[in-house]
């Protein structure tokens, strides 16, 4: 990193914290501070939602991916569209119209108190752990690529966020957001342009792409109807619809954004906004990736794009590495012979023969992973996760000073527009479901300024700590995320009781809910179903059950 | 905390405009027809013989 990009890595942070604070000037009620007064504009909203899905590791996790393994990962987002359009019918105007801080508030308007304390309970365990993910898993990163240690990654990332959250809240969140998504996309723009612009000569972008459609880095459309294969077409149609519809409608870090909408019109316009944008941007992100794949045909890699734990290799095990070395660096001798040959090929109309590059580019990647499994041995089994590293030392190593600190910038910005978000509306569930419903009903504007403010400063603080810990707690982090997984859709079924079943009741509501993450656990535990399909598992038994319950048990319950 | 009548929104409408499209159904229509749209273009991409 030189001078340069540390420059403007830290202005970019000091800026956005700046700013953060100036937008959040006058905010002096909880409406203000949680819901930005309920005047912001669409297209700001719709940044903000866009801004708080991604995160940092979002942005270099699926860069990576789209270079180990192409670009099918892009169907996770086919059903948004069509999501954002079933919300806007359905949930956005009950949640617009009630009035509500919280999405779970509105399940007690319509159910029971114990079906709002459950709900938000399970979003403020998962997404209070999951904030800690979101912090920590760019700092691993950034830590390596920039130098520092991982603690001090953490406090300043965490810390930077918190100042602005803490000061101005929900309207601090959106304005930023707006700024950091306008960063992120030039960033997007910036990385597909220059990793063009580095191809070779004589190898053009139709060049590059054949390439990568010869190594299947451009299959993006698998119609096996199988549900235990990633990633497939309908997986991302039906998976992926019921997914967004639980994420965007039942999770308060988004509900909440929509929710400061000045109007219904504006709340919908903020989703549809996201329905137009959303695909054609991971799209981008992923073809990055798959151009950077290309790019290091013809350009030196590293054997492992972690270059401290590869330094430590090294140390520890010399002669195994330089073993493993000397086979890399033959084979990518070997690929990029063979790729220049293809290229050339098709320049000269003969038919390209991808034999001698397919051999080449699989011997490549097995020494990789023998590389990886070196690591894996020295480190007692532990799995070692390199994808996340490929994206940050291309940037590094190749693009121009200055650009690569707004590059790595675009990864701060990332994290921060997540994170501060999720901040917020951890916050928000802290304050509204449980402060005031509670404990103190009628404290006066500054006392619950003053105590959300203090729940942002909690939650903040706990996120860095679960984050400076997350190293210690891998695997239960991954059993809590998977946790997470079993309640999302099951969180979904019972606003579709609320919307779809007018008839349903309190119970059916609560016990529904606690049979469909039941039954998600048992689908997870015992069948091999990709984990697409559990919020549709999720989503439907609460919701049979939920109106079986309601048949069964009826009349006392149904609040009219 | 006052209840909600099951299964209907609250009283209560939103007049603001529907901007480009004029009406909700026709924004909605554009929505879906440019995700298969996409989709469409996206499939061509990854099937092209470059």
């Amino acid at each position: 990193v030189t001078p340069l990009d540390w420059v403007v890595l830290v202005g970019y942070v000091v800026g956005i914290v700046t700013f953060g604070v100036y937008m959040g000037r006058g905010t002096r009620k909880i409406d203000d501070f949680f819901l930005a007064g309920r005047r912001m504009r669409w297209w700001a909203v719709g940044l903000s939602v866009m801004a708080t899905q991604i995160s940092a590791i979002t942005f270099v996790g699926t860069t990576g991916q789209a270079y180990t393994d192409g670009m099918r990962f892009l169907v996770v987002y086919f059903g948004l569209p069509f999501a954002m359009v079933i919300l806007c019918l359905t949930l956005v105007p009950f949640f617009y119209r009630a009035r509500v801080f919280t999405a779970y508030e509105y399940l007690e308007r319509r159910f029971d108190l114990r079906t709002r304390t459950l709900t938000s309970l399970l979003f403020l365990f998962s997404r209070g752990l999951s904030v800690g993910v979101t912090l920590y898993a760019p700092s691993l990163v950034l830590s390596v690529i920039l130098g520092w240690s991982e603690g001090a990654t953490i406090l300043f990332m965490g810390g930077s966020t918190v100042a602005y959250v803490f000061y101005g809240g929900n309207k601090s969140v959106i304005w930023t957001d707006v700024v950091q998504m306008a960063v992120i996309w030039f960033g997007i723009f910036l990385c597909v342009g220059v990793a063009i612009a580095q191809l070779p000569g004589n190898v053009g972008l139709r060049d590059a792409l054949a390439l990568a459609q010869t190594a299947g880095r451009l299959k993006i459309m698998d119609p096996s109807p199988s549900l235990t294969t990633p990633y497939t077409l309908w997986g991302g149609l039906i998976g992926g619809l019921f997914l967004m519809l639980s994420y965007f409608g039942c999770d308060q870090s988004q509900v909440q954004r929509y929710l400061s909408g000045s109007s219904l019109t504006q709340s919908r316009l903020s989703l549809l906004f996201n329905a137009f944008l959303k695909v054609p941007m991971q799209f981008l992100i992923l073809l990055t990736g798959v151009l950077v794949f290309v790019f290091y045909h013809f350009h030196p890699s590293p054997l492992l794009w972690n270059r401290v734990a590869l330094a430590q290799l090294e140390r520890e095990s010399p002669q195994e590495v330089a073993v493993v070395k000397e086979r890399f660096e033959r084979a990518q001798a070997a690929r990029r012979a063979a790729a220049e040959a293809l290229a050339d090929a098709r320049h000269s109309a003969q038919t390209p023969a991808p034999g001698a590059y397919l051999a080449a580019n699989r011997e490549l990647e097995a020494a990789r992973a023998e590389a990886r499994g070196l690591m894996e041995r020295r480190s007692g089994g532990v799995r070692f996760n390199d994808t996340n590293y490929i994206f940050p030392s291309y940037v590094l190593a190749n693009l121009p000073r200055g650009l690569a600190g707004l590059v790595i910038a675009v990864i701060f910005a990332a994290a921060m527009s997540a994170l501060s978000g999720e901040l917020n509306s951890l916050a928000t569930a802290s304050m509204v479901d449980f402060y005031k419903r509670f404990g103190r009903h009628a404290g006066t504007d500054a006392q619950d300024l003053l105590a959300s403010r203090l729940m942002t400063a909690f939650w903040g603080g706990f996120a860095c700590l679960i984050a400076s810990q997350a190293g210690r707690l891998g695997s239960a982090i991954e059993v809590v995320n998977r946790f997470g997984s079993y309640f999302y859709g099951s969180i979904l079924g019972v606003f579709s009781l609320a919307v779809l079943a007018p008839g349903a009741s309190a119970r059916g509501a609560f016990f529904g809910l606690l049979i469909g993450m039941g039954t998600v656990a048992l689908v997870a535990g015992l069948t091999p179903i990709h984990f697409l399909w559990y919020n549709v598992v999720g989503a439907t038994s609460v919701f049979v059950s939920g109106l079986v319950i309601t048949a069964l048990f009826p009349a006392p319950e149904v609040r009219a | 905390m006052e209840p909600l009548p099951p299964g209907s929104p609250p009283a209560g409408d939103d007049h603001d405009p529907v901007p480009i499209f004029g009406t909700w159904p026709r924004i909605y229509a554009a929505v879906i027809l440019s995700a298969l749209l996409v989709m469409g273009l996206i499939a061509l991409f990854s099937s092209w013989k470059y």
